[in-house]
């Protein structure tokens, strides 16, 4: 994938058919993901967030997309690039906020700042800092899922620049071997940090990699947040009905820079102005004045709410503590087992057969 | 009272543990169909089916990751490295994951995992197949650490290792898998975090663990002879360390020496001889000394390689000076 | 610049010694060569023969202190040069500078500020001057080697550790130094309250510091004690024909040329010749036989005792081995042994007689397996075989043996030779 295939399609009319409500309730996620994270920029401007800062805009219609998918007990598992996801998910923005500005009330408790958002009781299973590495986590949780026969799908996201490394493929092969119910989502936003796809891998299409995993492959540049939740949608069904693990390729665009400290002097002005022109965030907003006739006034005032309730979770960091020091020990070892349910008595004996397969030396 | 190999009460334990929890499974290399590289998973599979022994590729940060993708959806995985030395390539897995998320999630996740496997020299396998890992997978704190030198430590604390919330890291070595011991016929447990005095004794303390312990034993045996009466302290769990036991063996005799199988260069044992001098250095009438491997890669040649090992001989020498005995 | 001349290693155990007199004062122009100090070592007062040359800028060690081999005493140089200059740069070498020192000794250790000194301090040992090495600075502030442990045990009992002598590597006082200290008895005790006053006379108790002799009897003593399983075997022994033979040859010189003790040396050499079981010392790992017999003989001082040396006393005339024991013992009395005569026996013998004890056990000397207690010659009364008694002089010898070199048979049949020997003494002058 190129930067110049983004200008193929405006996708008007739609393909996918929507309602207005619709509509409007998935452009108010992706916006409030998109002022969270401008928010949480300028806080960063400020000092008051430090750190690595990976912001989510332009990507937002992935998230949003996907908690619309998703059934309880699913599980969603990316990167250090997470604060959409949680937003998406359903996690308090307070909290999220909260955790970037390193106080008690953050997500974590202040443990893990913007990489490392867990919100289990939303689904966000964990933003994994380590390039990869949570590929053949993501795996095993849907191994659990297989063994249990709960039924829950694992989506797990990764960028483009995660392909590169053995442990996404060892992720892969034990996925594809035990015929998991995952999805892997590559978010495809065209840089590795600093660095083009094209000085990383040999190939544009990243869903080759698939076949050799009996993946079912999937690609889409992302434009319109109901393309996309219609083709995660088919993954989700074919991982939660057939145990089928799914490869999926979006091709995406981040207007910021890799994180705060980037300047992103890697790409010209002229490739971002023109991805910009196709942001799900925009061409949403347009359809819903051009379409479906909503007013500017309204728009704005959507946009009112949306940035009150950022700035009251900005607020909210603001006011919060500062962890306890003892709290740093908190958590290191297991202190209460009952606390943890999951730990508690298990008496299930139905634990089904794994799937082998049998060798055909005609391949 | 059964007289078991090392290999057939770890094999024990991971049997009663997989009928008393149906969460439990055993995932690594050869575990299965193989019967285990060591035996010590022999005829599980036969017992369990594929879910629950699971033969994986060679993909050590695959299957740790699964094990701990697995640890935190609810499951009780023991994954099995067929040796530590292949826990190298799945160190991410470990360190970044394993070891970490528990806390970076703030306690939202548990990983109630084992990872187990030989540790250590075993005979002739060179350098890349012949590594300790103690200091290593001590050194970051989140894993629990055992290392046992008995059939019935094995047996007691595989049991609780796998009873455990938290991720444990369970030393076992190629060479002492046929080493026989008396093991109960009835279920016990050994908690994690407790030493064990082999040998009481009044002049020096040994202090030892996994590969260790039969040099320790038979370094006092000539010690004896000697006229030093040594105390020998298998420490039995590397993390959380019984310091109580050692503390209170060395307030008693006054010296001690660690005799490890592994590099002496930041290894556990330097870390055992700071911990008695950081809280009890009035204590001591010598300094701590120890006996580990020499810092040096391991040789394939057998008479090089019987030089790179600790030996009793070394270890007599060791706790001879720390008595002022005259040799 | 100027030279620090620093304490010598006058004998291969020596740790630590005394400047016990100088012989220079400062101003004075020394040739190299030159006998500049008395010095007391472990084993005897020796005199110091300077390796430099120059004028004495300094005397840096003051007489009577106690001093670590490789310590500065003393500072040479040229007239107008500055001895403190000298000094510094030598505390800042960490002592190495020294040539007089050999290199084993333990120099650095010994020397100037080190970061020990403030644990110390902390820890409640001997005070310490803070680091600098300023003038003013004293040899005995510096730190003594000792185990945490004998620090914690010499706080406990009181015990001052300059004054415990180290057993331990480099002279490390060890856990088993304080005990065996505290052993000892007292040595600083509160006075008495004075509830005594009026019909006692009440005397403070005296602390006496050792003396390097003190120390090296005191380490080698409790060692031998410590480690050598002992046993003991005494025979009587008729001495009328030793008596005999010694007034003959005495007459016959016209002076007393030969004492008893002469003659038990003699006897003792010969007999070791017959038994090499009893020539024997535990080494270890091994028992050592030793090829030469060289007979130590204890020397009495006034302030302890020196065990000079009678080599080849086998291969030795009863006149050679008076003379020599005559001209050893007034050398040991005035300290002017050199350390070689006072190293390498095999067997010691210590006689008691002259001050009239029948018979007593002694200490093994460390590197030997027994040592021969000689009690006083006696009239007695004995039987006379036909019902009644008759006068005659008898000796009673006690054997301390190493039972890890040797047995009691070998020792009983060693002394039935001596006794033998002893009583028909005519045969050892053939």
């Amino acid at each position: 994938m190129t930067a110049s295939d983004a200008s193929t399609s405006h996708g008007h009319p739609p393909k996918i058919p929507r309602t207005k409500d619709e509509l409007l309730r998935l452009y108010r996620q992706m916006l409030r993901i998109r002022r969270f994270e401008e928010l949480a920029a300028r806080a960063y401007t400020q000092g008051k967030i430090s750190g690595f800062l990976h912001l989510y805009i332009g990507q937002e219609a992935i998230a949003v997309a996907t908690k619309e998918v998703m059934e309880p007990g699913d599980r969603v598992v990316t990167t250090y690039r997470d604060h959409g996801f949680a937003l998406a998910l359903g996690s308090d923005p307070k909290a999220c906020m909260a955790e970037l500005f390193g106080k008690k009330t953050g997500l974590v408790g202040g443990k893990g700042g913007s990489m490392h958002f867990f919100d289990r009781k939303v689904g966000l299973w964990g933003g994994y800092a380590i390039v990869g590495g949570h590929v053949p986590v993501a795996a095993g949780h849907a191994f659990a899922s297989k063994y249990l026969g709960d039924g829950a799908v694992t989506f797990c996201f990764m960028g483009e620049g995660a392909l590169p490394i053995g442990a996404t493929h060892e992720g892969f092969l034990l996925a594809g071997l035990w015929k998991l119910p995952v999805v892997f989502v590559i978010e495809n936003n065209q840089y590795a940090m600093g660095t083009p796809l094209a000085r990383t891998s040999p190939v544009d299409d990243l869903t080759v990699r698939g076949p050799v995993y009996r993946f079912v492959t999937d690609r889409l540049v992302v434009r319109d947040v109901f393309e996309v939740r219609e083709h995660l949608a088919r993954a989700a069904r074919r991982a939660r009905e057939q145990s089928q693990p799914c490869l999926l390729e979006l091709v995406t665009y981040r207007f910021r820079g890799h994180s705060m400290s980037d300047p992103a002097k890697y790409r010209t002005k002229e490739e971002v102005e023109r991805w910009k022109a196709q942001d799900p965030v925009h061409r949403h907003e347009r359809e819903l004045m051009e379409d479906f006739g909503v007013t500017e006034e309204a728009l704005e005032a959507l946009d009112d709410e949306v940035v009150a309730e950022m700035q009251a979770a900005v607020d909210f960091a603001d006011a919060s503590p500062l962890p306890d020091p003892e709290e740093r020990f908190q958590h290191m070892y297991v202190e209460d087992p009952s606390a943890h349910p999951e730990l508690g008595p298990f008496d299930r004996t139905d634990i089904p057969a794994l799937t082998v397969r049998s060798f055909d030396p005609k391949g | 009272m059964a007289i078991l190999q090392i290999r057939e009460a770890l094999r024990a334990a991971l049997d009663e543990e997989m009928a008393r929890d149906p969460r439990v499974f055993l995932m690594g290399e050869e575990v299965g169909h193989y019967d285990g590289a060591y035996k010590v998973s022999q005829g599980l599979l036969a017992k369990y089916g594929e879910m629950r022994v699971v033969d994986t590729p060679i993909c050590e940060a695959g299957f740790a990751g699964v094990g701990i993708g697995a640890a935190m959806a609810g499951l009780r995985p023991v994954v099995e490295f067929m040796t530590f030395n292949f826990s190298l390539v799945a160190f991410d897995q470990l360190i970044n994951n394993a070891a970490k998320l528990h806390h970076l999630s703030n306690g939202q996740f548990t990983l109630p995992i084992v990872f187990r496997g030989p540790n250590g020299a075993a005979h002739m396998l060179s350098s890349t197949h012949s590594q300790a890992f103690d200091a290593l997978l001590s050194h970051p704190p989140g894993f629990k650490v055992v290392s046992i030198a008995t059939p019935y430590d094995a047996k007691g604390l595989l049991k609780s290792a796998i009873r455990d919330p938290n991720p444990v890291v369970f030393f076992e070595s190629e060479v002492m898998y046929g080493v026989k011991g008396e093991v109960p016929d009835e279920e016990y447990l050994i908690p994690i975090g407790q030493a064990d005095v082999k040998r009481p004794g009044s002049d020096v303390t040994v202090i030892t663990w996994g590969q260790g312990l039969p040099v320790a034993l038979r370094a006092a045996e000539l010690c004896a002879e000697d006229g030093i009466d040594c105390e020998v302290v298998d420490v039995r769990t590397l993390r959380p360390l019984d310091e109580k036991t050692i503390f209170d063996s060395v307030r008693k005799t006054h010296r001690a020496v660690v005799v490890a199988h592994e590099w002496p260069t930041c290894g556990f044992s330097g870390h055992i001889a700071t911990r008695i001098q950081e809280e009890i250095l009035d204590e001591l009438d010598a300094p701590v000394l120890r006996e580990t491997y020499e810092d040096v890669n391991m040789p394939y040649a057998e008479n090089l390689e019987k030089l790179v090992i600790p030996s009793a001989e070394r270890a007599r020498e060791a706790i001879l000076r720390v008595a002022y005995h005259r040799i | 610049m100027a030279k620090v001349i620093t304490l010598p290693r006058l004998s291969d155990t020596m740790q630590e010694g005394v400047v016990a007199r100088w012989l220079v004062s400062e101003g004075d122009k020394v040739k190299r060569g030159q006998v500049i100090a008395e010095i007391e070592t472990d084993k005897a007062t020796m005199e110091f023969e300077s390796f430099e040359g120059g004028i004495v800028l300094a005397l840096v060690a003051p007489e009577g202190e106690t001093l670590h081999v490789g310590a500065p005493i003393a500072v040479f140089g040229k007239a107008g040069e500055d001895p403190q200059e000298a000094l510094a740069a030598f505390e800042s070498a960490g002592g190495a500078a020294s040539d007089a020192a050999s290199p084993s000794a333990p120099a650095p250790d010994a020397h100037g500020p080190s970061p020990e000194a403030a644990t110390q301090a902390e820890a409640g040992g001997p005070p310490t001057q803070a680091p600098g090495g300023e003038a003013g600075e004293t040899p005995t502030d510096r730190r003594i080697p000792a185990s945490p442990l004998a620090r914690k045990r010499a706080r406990e009992y009181g015990l001052d550790l300059r004054a415990i002598p180290g057993s331990g590597p480099k002279g490390r006082v060890i856990v088993a130094d304080v005990e065996a200290a505290r052993a000892k008895g007292p040595v600083a005790q509160a006075a008495a309250p004075a509830a005594t006053a009026g019909r006692f006379v009440d005397r403070p108790d005296t602390r006496i510091p050792l003396s390097q002799m003190r120390k090296a009897i005191a380490r080698r003593m409790a060692e031998s004690f410590r480690d050598i399983p002992h046993f003991y075997l005494s025979a009587t022994i008729r001495m009328d024909r030793a008596a005999a033979l010694r007034a003959e040859i005495n007459a016959a010189h016209g002076a007393k040329v030969v004492s008893f003790n002469d003659l038990v040396l003699l006897a003792v050499a010969r007999a070791l010749e017959e038994h090499p079981r009893v020539n024997r010392s535990f080494a270890g790992d091994a028992i050592v036989e030793h090829g030469n017999i060289h007979v130590g003989v204890a020397v009495a001082l006034d302030d302890g005792l020196v065990v000079p040396v009678v080599r080849y006393a086998n291969q030795k005339r009863l006149t050679e081995i008076a003379a020599e024991v005559r001209d050893l013992g007034e050398r040991a009395r005035t300290r002017k042994l050199a350390p070689e005569e006072m190293t390498g026996s095999t067997i010691t013998v210590s006689n008691l007689g002259m001050f009239g004890i029948d018979h007593f056990s002694a200490v093994i000397n460390p590197g030997e397996g027994a040592i021969l207690a000689v009690g006083a010659i006696r009239d007695v009364a004995v039987p006379d075989g036909a019902g009644g008694f008759t006068a005659a002089k008898e000796m009673t010898v006690t054997l301390a043996c190493d039972h890890r070199a040797m047995d009691g048979a070998d020792g009983a049949k060693f002394l039935a030779t001596l006794r033998n020997l002893l009583e028909h003494p005519a045969a050892m002058l053939a």
